[in-house]
């Protein structure tokens, strides 16, 4: 298993925002995490990502326990994230926003930088390299030298999968990807997260969008006031009675595009 | 070399001017003065405007580096660069001790401990007395001297300084544009999202807060010996407050910007001294037209308005979270700072 979580619980005050939930992603599935809004899925990919503490519970990534540790220190091992609400780097360029998602992989400190040694300018080339990469997977390689605050969000969206992916993740977690996004802009999305399973990348992926996660997800949790309603492949999931009263309201509808 | 064009006109236009000028009061006098700001407000822009951390308490630093200087070579009898040295280590080992605690604060708060830190070293100053002479200072402060070549004129002050200028600059611009000067504009726009880049934030803001620290002691060191004179005055909070204004002024996160703030704050004060008693109301209107005018200082204003003029105008408001899908309420901030 990539991902274990045993136990875990998470609360704001009278809130039970994570409530003793298991749950195990094995390597190389687009895992999905859906549930309805408030049913504590950003506050997972939060716990997951060391940004909040655990009040109970385990966390396992790749065979470290995650107990204890700075979010930089989870990303080093290779546990990368998109967030629900934008967090782009809008002093920065496109290509330096990307170029900071691959900070992990270089070793090169201030003083090196402020003497711009040829150990640091050969980094820098490097990094530069791994920023292009990513960004033309993710189609923003004409972007590249905009300012990110020149952006439409559209465009975004993908930034920020780009940065991630500069990390060289494991683990990739993807908080609604597809919000804000029109039609095409979705199913490029979709592409996108297939392309990344292909590259051997596992993708925990929250989303609303039900026939993005219908079609791009190997197995689904479903969450409702943080704990876990059901688990299962799409299939399952689709067929479980208990979902659709919870989540849908027994309304389905699976639009396929 | 494109990337070091504006330092090399930098270079040009400092061996220019006392060359055209030579013995000019505002080249020697005012303009040495000006390079002395533009050493802290280029090292105070490196936490402010790279890393967007604000400090009030910048002079601090700088009085640290200055009284480190005195007190050693008039009291003890030190060679003026083990003096220097020492007031390096100073000024960089109280940066270092104080940086996670205070850094760890934000916005309001960081201001008011920064603050609370200059203050603090303000009143240290006047009150021991005994080693720094209270409120009437330190005379008497040896001149340095390079190989043998006694740094003694208000020229060689100049070249001085300006040596040190450029070679302070070039470190920020060598800085800007390597994985720590990123990390730093990371921590800027968006703090959370540079921690799950994989950097060490905590880590990033003490080292920026001792580099600003180590600049602001060795322009106080230098100070010092320059005047041969120091006194707690030279290094309160208005002072601090000054360096923040030229960095805001000039164009914030710009090295250039930091320098013309700096010659700006400079020079001022000298040409309005004409309106003698109108001199400060007049200042002060001049620096809030200018913020109303070009809110993101001169350097960044003037870019925009260059950039429209080219018909490249880029958007400079992020564009705030798109619709929320299908009737969905939008969701309250995930990541609130303060859980980190
Ligand atoms: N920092 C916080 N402080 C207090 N309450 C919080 C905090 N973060 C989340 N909550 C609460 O925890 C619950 C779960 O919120 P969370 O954001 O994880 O839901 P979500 O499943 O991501 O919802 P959405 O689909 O709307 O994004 C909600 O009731 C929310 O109000
Ligand atoms: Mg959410």
């Amino acid at each position: 298993m990539l991902l274990e979580a045993s136990g875990l619980t998470k609360s704001f005050g009278g809130v039970t925002a994570i409530a003793d939930l298991d749950f195990q992603v094995p390597a190389g599935l687009v895992y999905a995490v859906i549930g309805p809004n408030g049913a504590g899925k950003t506050t997972l990919f939060n716990l997951l990502s060391g940004i909040y503490r655990p009040d109970e519970g385990r966390l396992r990534f790749a065979g470290e326990d995650l107990g204890g540790r700075q979010p930089y220190q989870i990303a080093r091992l290779g546990l990368a994230r998109t967030f629900q609400n934008l967090q782009i780097f809008f002093n920065l360029s496109v290509l330096e926003n990307v170029m900071v998602g691959a900070h992990a992989r270089g070793c090169q400190g201030m003083v090196a930088a402020l003497l711009r040694t040829p150990a640091m300018r050969r980094e820098e080339r490097q990094i530069r390299a791994w920023a292009w990469e990513a960004l033309d997977f993710c189609g923003l390689g004409e972007l590249a030298a905009r300012p990110a605050s020149a952006l439409p969000y559209g465009a975004l969206k993908r930034l920020e999968v780009a940065r991630a992916l500069a990390a060289q993740p494991r683990l990739l977690l993807m908080d609604e990807p597809a919000a804000g996004l029109n039609d095409t802009e979705t199913l490029a999305m979709r592409d996108l997260i297939g392309r990344l399973r292909d590259q051997g990348i596992t993708v925990l992926l929250v989303e609303h969008h039900m026939g993005l996660v219908m079609r791009v997800s190997d197995r689904i949790l479903v969450l409702d006031y943080g704990s876990r309603l059901a688990e299962g492949t799409p299939a399952e999931i689709r067929a479980n009675p208990q979902v659709i009263a919870a989540y849908l309201g027994g309304e389905v509808h699976y639009a396929v595009e | 070399m494109k990337r070091l064009r504006g330092w090399w006109l930098l270079v040009a236009l400092l061996i220019a001017l006392p060359l055209l000028f030579p013995g000019n009061y505002y080249v020697t006098v005012v303009g040495a003065s000006a390079l002395l700001h533009a050493i802290l407000a280029v090292g105070l822009n490196l936490l402010m405007g790279y890393a967007g951390q604000i400090s009030l308490g910048h002079a601090a630093f700088f009085g640290l580096g200055a009284y480190s200087s005195a007190i050693l070579t008039t009291r003890y009898g030190v060679n003026p660069w083990l003096a220097l040295g020492a007031g390096l280590v100073l000024a960089g080992g109280v940066a270092y001790l104080i940086a996670r605690p205070v850094l760890r604060l934000k916005g309001h708060y960081l201001a008011m401990a920064t603050l609370g830190f200059g203050i603090i070293v303000h009143i240290l100053l006047v009150q021991t007395g005994g080693l720094t002479g209270g409120p009437d200072g330190i005379g008497g402060i040896p001149t340095l001297s390079l190989f043998g070549w006694a740094i003694d004129s208000d020229a060689r002050w100049y070249g001085v300084l300006a040596a040190t200028l450029l070679i302070l600059v070039l470190g920020a611009l060598n800085l800007m544009d390597s994985r720590s000067g990123r990390a730093l504009g990371a921590i800027h726009g968006a703090e959370v999202a540079a921690g799950m880049m994989g950097i060490d934030t905590a880590a990033a803001k003490t080292a920026v807060f001792v580099l600003a620290a180590l600049t602001a002691g060795l322009a106080g060191s230098l100070f010092a010996h320059q005047q041969a004179f120091v006194s707690p005055d030279s290094f309160n909070f208005f002072v601090s407050i000054e360096l923040v204004t030229m960095v805001v002024l000039g164009g914030i996160a710009s090295t250039w910007g930091a320098i013309l703030g700096a010659v700006i704050l400079t020079f001022l004060p000298e040409l309005l001294v004409v309106f003698e008693d109108y001199e400060v109301l007049i200042f002060g209107a001049i620096l809030m037209l200018i913020m109303i005018f070009l809110p993101q200082g001169i350097v960044g204003g003037l870019a925009d308005l260059w950039a429209r003029r080219q018909g490249a105008a880029a958007p400079t408001d992020p564009p705030k979270a798109g619709p929320a899908p299908r009737g969905l309420a939008p969701a309250s901030d995930p990541v609130s700072q303060d859980a980190a």
